[in-house]
């Protein structure tokens, strides 16, 4: 049977993290895969604190155990989010999945937290003694590694407000549902005046990692798109050279052409 | 439609959808032990022994050693142990089995025992085997002379991989000593009786000496044809020693890695053609049968006599093998050697076809076979075949020919797709003079004095339905309303040996046994009485007889007939394919219950996309299957193929139960060479030689493409 404590504030959630070593438990979607004896949980469901998407001015806060379901059913998600969401495993998972748990198990295939690079989100990330805004690239770091401290929870996923509307999404999986990710794919693009302000491109899966290169990135930023389709193909080896791949369910090659391709089809959606 | 055909609610539909039905792991665990298997870590290696662990009371290591009479389980030969000899011989084969009351601590007790292995070369490659399980050759015509005659050689060779069963339930067998000193075995299983054969020859102990049951089963598919005897055979030998009921069933992983599997397959096929027709065929097929010999045998016969497709081809040589390898030997799977056959015959003929400017199937309907020519091994098809009129039938139902014309135009951007079809046949029954010289099946009615009546007879339900389906058969023809009928799950103690759940033959041979034995008490009903009847197969008069040495004769009775086509779309920046329909229509004669045979259809269908697309499984260059959870080995859902529509067509059959024929296996075997077909035509026309034929296949080929 599963022990664990169940919190029901998140004051209550936090003494209980810094005084036992419990395992935060939002959504258990993977205990089938990792049920290890002899672990307590400690189960977040019941916490309001972190239940809610509310937006304030610059983010739109999605609580850490927020299901993948009620985002779908939320005004506020933005469509890239809710693209992502939608493809994730099927409704029974998603009615018990959350956000918190697709970063907190640190699956470099969990396919809400390349749109979070991709958004370049930030977590909102507290314990007992103090709270932090943290990117998302310093929480999730590689895979089953993350920046968080003893003692730490992931409270919020905090999406910008502004500058998502243009993007691109793919999950390549192995079948229509139930599938872990092969490759995913999130694009997002920014143009004000006729000069593009944003090109942020992340990989998920692929070479067991999350990856955004923000220096290629800035090669075309400040440039029209015209101007940037002269240098795509140099930014597109660049990107050739520098992906991750590895041999895991698919092999290497394929992961580096369908990144690249992914990558091609995002810049072409928009001029480049 | 007739109306035996017309839909009931299946007999074991309430107990199963409700889940009161029992199967093997449901019996309470009081007073069982739980066995768990010590298996080999290497693919070949001399054991020099195994340091188990001191074991608590009430705690077992049971191996060869315990076997009272001959570690060897009654298969077709008699080379598969019951736990392993001096040697392993495949990843995962039963070194021993640890038992006890406590499943933890027996999985303890085994984790900690150590095997000291000498390792030896294993052999993985089976196009270097050493050793050949089984060879068949065949052919009638002059072969040589066809191909010296003719205008233009192709010469192709076509590739299949493994195909996992993905049954629901596992593997699960449990062994009872009972006080009269009876061993009762009972598990999870398609046939009862063998089972009863091969623990009989383990334990000595003669007929009396053992029943066996099939409990409630979750799935066979030909999976649970073989390996229960072996697992069967491991849990009597562990109860024998330990005195105690003891059950073992395997988890998922243990499942899909040391169970049975269909054969990988290399399949060289040349063709003379001359005029524009094929007028010989010369058939290579190799099949990696794995550690030890199983099914494959029969396996490989099948492939063989099946081997010319649906057309009837002048000249042809088939020459066969199934070699050892040291991996998990592999086994019946549904089609049972016919669907790597018929994906290489059925792809052959469209290469040939596209090579000479001549439309696939034009082609194959101008060499399809008709009612009286020769079948490969020099039978006769008896019956009409009604291939053509079901061309006509899927043609109206799916627009395949005006679909094939406009799909075969140069495609570019991102989604490009293709249409492919595959005729296809499937002989009922088993192959050749088996039914008739070996297998002798025999059923029994029993009628209570009530009025009721117990169909006696071995054939297991494996959610095909027979269940209800043979009921139904003894129903109609005694006049009797279908409650007053009822078949249980066979115990060997109580029913006659009608034959193996296999070969598409349950309802074609058992069921029209039945319907016989049902005139007989018809005509003998006495109201009141307790009374019996009883039926033996003999072969149909119109069969010319199998000689098995030169491999002539009707290799089955009666034969199912498919058209399956397969349209899809591919994504070419991700390499995913979209299946937008499915269409099959399928001669299985009278479905005795269209659900339950469109259900077949349907399950059947899907399986053999599952195995053409996306179910790829193989092992490492250890001799290891990585891939063995549903995680990684993945199987179509529902969400896949959408769109799948399956049709029947009745050409009923004179000798089978009111026309039905063999329906179980057929609808998978035509997928295969439908689906790469289709994929073919999308990626431009190149021709394929393989499945799966995966998401990375078609990156590589467009990749290749572009350089």
């Amino acid at each position: 049977m599963v022990n664990g404590y169940t919190a029901s504030s998140l004051k209550e959630a936090l003494t209980i993290l810094a005084e036992t070593n419990a395992v935060p438990y939002a959504g258990g979607t993977d205990l089938m895969l990792e049920n290890r004896p002899g672990v307590k949980y400690l189960f977040l469901k019941k916490i309001p604190e972190l239940r809610s998407i509310t937006a304030d001015e610059r983010y739109i806060r999605i609580g850490a155990a927020v299901t993948f379901t009620e985002a779908l059913a939320s005004p506020l998600v933005p469509p890239l989010m809710k693209e992502a969401v939608s493809h994730i495993a099927a409704p029974a998972i998603r009615n018990a999945g959350t956000f918190g748990g697709n970063i907190g198990n640190g699956s470099d295939k969990a396919d809400t937290v390349v749109v979070e690079f991709a958004a370049d989100a930030k977590a909102r990330i507290v314990s007992k003694e103090k709270e932090r805004i943290a990117d998302i690239d310093k929480v999730f770091l590689s895979r089953k590694h993350l920046g968080l401290s003893d003692g730490e929870l992931i409270a919020e996923i905090l999406l910008p407000r502004k500058g998502l509307e243009r993007y691109a999404y793919t999950k390549v999986g192995g079948r229509q549902s139930q599938a872990v990710s092969f490759v995913s794919f999130a694009g997002v693009f920014g143009l004000e005046n006729g000069r593009i302000t944003n090109a942020a491109a992340a990989f998920g899966a692929a070479g067991d990692a999350v990856q955004r290169y923000r220096d290629i990135e800035k090669s075309l930023i400040g440039k029209t798109p015209d101007e940037a389709k002269k240098v795509k193909a140099d930014y597109l080896r660049a990107y050739e050279e520098r992906i991750l791949v590895n041999q895991s369910r698919v092999g290497p090659e394929y992961q580096r052409i369908v990144c690249l391709n992914l990558l091609n089809d995002f810049l072409s959606r928009f001029g480049v | 439609m007739d109306k035996i055909s017309h839909s009931v609610m299946k007999k074991d539909h309430a107990p199963k959808v409700s889940g009161r039905s029992v199967y093997v792991s449901d019996y309470p665990p009081e007073g069982v032990l739980c066995g768990k298997m010590l298996r080999s870590t290497v693919a070949r290696a001399r054991i020099l022994d195994v340091d188990a662990p001191p074991l608590p009371d009430g705690y077992f290591y049971v191996d060869a050693r315990d076997v009272p009479e001959e570690n060897a389980v009654e298969i077709v030969l008699y080379d598969t142990p019951v736990f392993c000899r001096e040697t392993v011989e495949y990843i995962g084969e039963p070194i021993a089995m640890l038992c006890g009351p406590d499943e933890k601590t027996v999985e303890r007790l085994r984790d900690e025992c150590r095997v000291r292995y000498e390792q030896l070369e294993p052999v993985l490659d089976p196009n270097r085997a050493q050793e050949t399980f089984f060879e068949y050759k065949f052919g009638h015509g002059d072969v040589e002379k066809a191909f010296a005659e003719a205008d233009k050689i192709f010469d192709e060779t076509f590739e299949t991989g493994y195909h996992e069963h993905a049954y629901l339930e596992t593997q699960g067998m449990m062994a009872e000593p009972e006080e009269n000193g009876r061993m009762f075995v009972h598990g999870s299983a398609q046939n009862a009786y063998y089972i009863h054969d091969a623990v009989k020859r383990v334990l000595g102990c003669g007929d009396g000496g053992v029943h066996a049951l099939q409990d409630v089963t979750g799935g066979g598919f030909g999976g649970k044809e073989e390996y229960p005897s072996i697992l069967g055979c491991q849990v009597a030998v562990a109860a024998h020693k330990c005195g105690k009921p003891v059950r073992c069933v395997l988890d998922r992983r243990e499942d899909m890695q040391c169970t049975s599997k269909r054969h990988p397959s290399v399949c060289c096929y040349r063709a003379a053609v001359k005029d524009g027709r094929v007028t010989a065929l010369d058939v290579d097929v190799l099949f990696n049968a794995g550690a030890y010999s199983t099914l494959s045998g029969l396996v490989l016969q099948r492939a063989v006599f099946m081997a010319e497709g649906v057309y009837s081809i002048p000249h042809i040589r088939v020459h066969g093998r199934a070699v050892k390898t040291n991996t998990t030997p592999c086994g019946a799977y549904r089609g049972f050697g016919a669907p790597q056959v018929f994906f290489a015959v059925e792809t052959l003929m469209n290469h040939i076809a596209r090579d000479l400017g001549v439309d696939p199937l034009v082609f194959k309907a101008a060499h399809l076979a008709r009612q009286g020519d020769l079948t490969a091994t020099c039978g006769r098809y008896h019956f009409p075949i009604p291939l053509p009129a079901m061309i006509e039938k899927i043609d109206r139902a799916c627009g395949y020919r005006k679909k094939a014309v406009s799909y075969g135009q140069p495609q570019s951007g991102r989604y490009r797709r293709g249409i492919g079809l595959s005729l296809c046949s499937h002989g009922g029954g088993l192959n050749g003079a088996t039914e008739n010289e070996l297998t002798k099946s025999v059923v029994r009615l029993h009628k209570n004095a009530d009025g009721t009546v117990e169909v006696l007879a071995a054939n297991g339900e494996i959610g095909q339905g027979l269940r209800t389906t043979f009921p139904k058969i003894v129903a109609e023809t005694l006049g009797l309303p279908l409650d007053k009928v009822f078949y249980d799950h066979p115990d060997t103690a109580r029913v006659p040996n009608s034959g193996p759940t296999a070969g598409s033959r349950s309802i074609l041979i058992a069921g029209e046994l039945l319907r016989r034995a049902a005139v007989k008490l018809r005509e003998q009903w006495a109201d009141g009485q307790e009374q019996e009847v009883e039926e033996h197969y003999h072969d149909p008069d119109f069969l010319i007889p199998f000689d098995m040495e030169k491999m002539e004769g009707d290799a089955y009775p009666a034969y199912s007939w498919s058209v399956s086509v397969i349209e899809l779309e591919v994504d070419t920046l991700t390499g995913i394919s979209k299946v937008l329909g499915a269409y099959g229509i399928f001669d299985v004669g009278t479905p005795i219950d269209r659900n339950i045979v469109m259900g077949q259809m349907e399950g059947g269908f899907l399986q053999g996309i599952g195995f053409a697309s996306m179910e790829k499984m193989a092992y490492d260059r250890n001799g290891f299957i990585r891939n063995n959870n549903f995680a990684d080995y993945l199987i179509p859902t529902a969400k896949d193929v959408p769109n799948l529509k399956t049709m029947l067509h009745v050409e009923s059959y004179p000798f089978g139960p009111y026309g039905a024929k063999g329906a179980g296996e057929l609808p998978l075997v035509g997928a295969p060479a439908a689906y790469l077909a289709a994929m073919e035509q999308a990626l431009g026309g190149r021709p394929l030689h393989h499945v799966p034929f995966t998401a990375e296949d078609t990156i590589l080929a467009l990749a290749k493409e572009e350089r």
